[in-house]
């Protein structure tokens, strides 16, 4: 497997307090990881560092082969790594126009858009809420909705947040499915989550942060 | 009764669409939205870098936008005279006691109520919304515009609230514009001067006309604030 992205002295912290120190993250091509670790040891962080929402030091990076600094964050992994939220918001336009405002922002044109967020939207089981207005829909529909619209961009890395937390039954099953779909599709994945079926999920590596260290199990 | 008697001729005045009345209140609110449409991509991008940003001196902008705020407007109209009159910076521009300089000033007095507006509106935005507008490869000219119109609705409760602070000001109007009939006359110059003159008829009627906007563009306040709760963008 080929190292899609590696990180070297990864650290961060918070005023004088130390979040995290990380000697080396590697995520393969192609792979799936869970991240786990005790709420507030820094998973949302470390995901947040990833995708160029938080600052961080790092000492070495590298993405696709390539070196890079953290800081500016470079558009090559902007336009690669996609972060979704634990609790995904939406704009306010309209639930297609959610799904392609990362195409729009690519400059793709709009025929284009349309199909793919029309593809997106039948895989995610939310062709039904064409017309419904963004702000109404329920949390796990958000979840839906969001990944859908990080999909269809296609990363190469996408990092989810706690995709499954509160939400529960038929909610939590919809958003599960759609894990395994991902995963198959080539792109690596970093889930941090509790949940024990998304940790059990057959291929999942599990990356765990304890005590601002990372321990590849 | 004189006030009944000058309130008589006030709707006389309105209703019979006397000219002069009818112009006053055309050049106020021809200077008043052309003031604000010049200062608000400046007012709104600043409220929006101000809101949506960390630097160092931010919260020195914060303090100052919203004292500008309490300023009185004969104040920035001084300032405004001293830097069009002839020894001034600008007098080159010869724009005192003229409609560009009556814009000049609406343009200055709406900065700071357009700045505080947006800048409070942007930072009860959610900051998610920019997370996710920058994740999914947004363009910084991409996100502002996507974190605007989310929260448009409190933009433009700050456009209405720096026109109605501009329709109604006085003080700057009287000094750059120079109350001059026909030209830089506007509702609330010319309600000082003929109530000075203890002609109260024009200046009631004008009173009225006044009020009428207050009324009306608070309505359209309130309705667009009802259009936002039912879209479930403020609570």
């Amino acid at each position: 497997m080929s190292v899609l992205l590696s990180a070297r002295g990864l650290q961060k912290q918070f005023g004088a307090r130390p979040l995290f120190q990380i000697d080396l993250l590697e995520i393969e091509a192609a792979s799936a990881y869970v991240l786990t670790g005790i709420n507030g040891i820094g998973k949302s962080t470390l995901l947040r560092v990833l995708c160029g929402l938080e600052q961080a030091q790092c000492a070495q990076l590298e993405f696709d082969g390539q070196p890079f600094s953290l800081q500016p964050y470079p558009r090559v992994l902007r336009d690669a790594i996609v972060y979704v939220h634990q609790h995904p918001v939406m704009f306010a336009s309209s639930v297609p126009a959610n799904i392609g405002y990362g195409l729009a922002a690519r400059g793709v044109a709009g025929a284009e858009i349309d199909r793919r967020v029309d593809d997106a939207m039948a895989w995610a089981g939310v062709s039904h809420l064409r017309h419904s207005r963004p702000a109404t829909l329920s949390g796990g529909e958000k979840q839906r909705v969001a990944l859908a619209r990080a999909r269809v961009l296609e990363p190469k890395l996408l990092l989810l947040d706690e995709p499954t937390a509160n939400l529960d039954g038929a909610a939590r099953e919809q958003v599960m499915a759609l894990i395994p779909a991902l995963i198959r599709e080539g792109s690596s994945i970093v889930i941090a989550c509790h949940d024990r079926d998304l940790i059990g999920l057959p291929g999942m590596q599990r990356l765990k942060l304890r005590d601002g260290r990372l321990h590849l199990r | 009764m004189q006030l009944t008697e000058a309130i008589r001729d006030a709707f006389i005045l309105l209703f019979s669409g006397d000219h002069v009345l009818w112009q006053i209140i055309w050049v106020s609110l021809k200077t008043s939205v052309v003031g604000l449409l010049a200062a608000t991509p400046l007012a709104v991008a600043a409220g929006y870098a101000i809101g949506s940003h960390r630097f160092p001196g931010r919260r020195i902008l914060i303090w100052l936008a919203q004292a500008a705020l309490s300023l009185p407007t004969v104040l920035i109209g001084l300032l405004l005279y001293l830097l069009l009159s002839r020894q001034g910076l600008l007098g080159g521009l010869q724009w005192l006691f003229s409609q560009p300089g009556l814009i000049a000033g609406q343009a200055l007095i709406a900065l700071p109520v357009l700045i505080a507006f947006t800048l409070a509106a942007v930072q009860a935005a959610d900051p998610r919304l920019a997370e996710t507008a920058i994740t999914l490869g947004a363009s910084r000219l991409r996100v502002m515009l996507t974190v605007l119109h989310e929260v448009r609705f409190g933009v433009m409760a700050a456009l209405i609230t720096g026109f109605g602070r501009v329709i109604s000001e006085v003080g700057s109007a009287l000094m750059i514009g120079g109350n001059i009939a026909g030209e830089t006359r506007t509702i609330t110059t010319a309600i000082a001067l003929e109530t000075s003159k203890g002609e109260f008829a024009q200046g009631i009627a004008l009173g009225i006309v006044l009020i009428a906007i207050a009324l009306v563009i608070n309505a359209v306040l309130v309705l667009v604030q009802g259009d936002a709760r039912s879209a479930g963008v403020v609570s």
